[in-house]
């Protein structure tokens, strides 16, 4: 499942896990990309669309921090939506 | 062009290719003035549905409009003639099966000649019965996959719509679906620029926290960005909004704008 090698294995498949997670919440809310990444960048964040298009696609690995202001930016608008 | 056979499997798709001869010229020049004086995707369909109304119906037989746009799989709007085909849509969406959502599943052009003739749907179709409707003509809307439309035509006479009629819902549904479109783009366009706008706003006040929080702490954006999203989960407040009490205790500030000019 990870391309990367063996180095780290704990992290790496923590840091899989994570994305895989996120990118099937994404998919599920059918909420559109251009949403997400407006309020994603409205938070604060720091990859463009594209990259966050691809790591939703679980084909791309980006910073820990990032991670936490998707998972972030996905949770309040789905608060705002259930409203 | 043939009359719709009134069997058990009462529905025809009509044959493609009859020429749009009852779309009259100034229907553009109407729609494209509906499209600039609509306030909104709600609005566009209203008008849409009146003008629909207006055009199919006859002294002997009112014809009861509604339009149902679906985008992401949800009925995104809803708008009608009236009151009547209002209800009829609604109860239709809450069934959540019918002619009017078939004809938007196939593509094609559904006619129920005769409800009573009528064993599918049943459900449905005994409640729009008893709301006193006798035949209903879905004609789908051809989107290009930006979202589905779907535009009901009830009537309460049996056999309320001729061949004619057909054609000229039809004519009429593919010159709105350019301009539906249209009316959705733009709404999608003001929409993201709303959007846009929101997170400028945000983002300034969010920015701001970090540096401040960097300052306080000596650390670096990161660990910043840690320690506000810590807070903003472990107290269930937005992001923004923990950012926003940051900057307050420290400067008492209370509002944080950003000027953002079209």
């Amino acid at each position: 499942m990870n391309p990367f090698g063996t180095e780290g294995p704990e992290p790496a498949d923590r840091a899989v896990e994570e994305r895989r997670g996120t990118a099937e919440r994404f998919r599920k809310t059918d909420l559109p990309l251009a949403r997400l990444w407006t309020y994603y960048y409205g938070l604060g964040g720091g990859i463009d669309e594209m990259s966050l298009d691809a790591y939703l696609h679980e084909a791309l690995d980006i910073p820990a921090g990032q991670v936490a202001l998707i998972a972030m930016a996905m949770t309040e608008l789905m608060e705002g939506e259930s409203l | 062009m043939t009359n719709p056979e009134p069997s058990l499997e009462s529905f025809s798709a009509l044959p493609q290719g009859a020429p749009a001869i009852q779309a009259s010229p100034d229907m553009e020049g109407r729609l494209q003035e509906l499209v600039l004086v609509s306030k909104d995707v709600i609005s566009f369909l209203t008008d849409l549905a009146v003008l629909a109304s207006a055009r199919l119906s006859t002294p002997g037989n009112r014809i009861h409009t509604g339009v149902t746009v679906i985008r992401r799989k949800r009925p995104e709007a809803l708008a009608s003639s009236d009151a009547a085909a209002r209800a009829l849509d609604e109860l239709q969406n809450g069934f959540g099966d019918g002619p009017c959502l078939t004809a938007l599943r196939n593509g094609t052009t559904l006619l129920v000649p005769d409800l009573t003739d009528e064993r599918r749907w049943a459900p449905y179709v005994k409640a729009a019965q008893e709301n006193g409707v006798s035949s209903i003509l879905a004609v789908p809307m051809d989107l290009s996959g930006e979202a589905e439309g779907v535009m009901n035509l009830y009537s309460g006479c049996s056999s309320g719509f001729t061949a004619e009629d057909i054609s000229t819902a039809e004519a009429f549904a593919s010159q709105a679906a350019s301009s539906l479109r249209l009316v959705l783009r733009i709404a999608q366009l003001s929409e993201a620029r709303n959007d846009l706008a929101i997170a400028m706003q945000s983002r300034t006040v969010i920015d701001m926290a970090i540096g401040a929080i960097m300052a306080e702490n000596r650390c670096t954006r990161d660990a910043a960005f840690k320690i506000l999203t810590k807070a903003s989960s472990a107290r269930n407040i937005k992001l923004r909004e923990v950012a926003a009490a940051v900057i307050s205790s420290i400067s008492g500030e209370k509002q944080i704008d950003t000027y953002f000019d079209e």
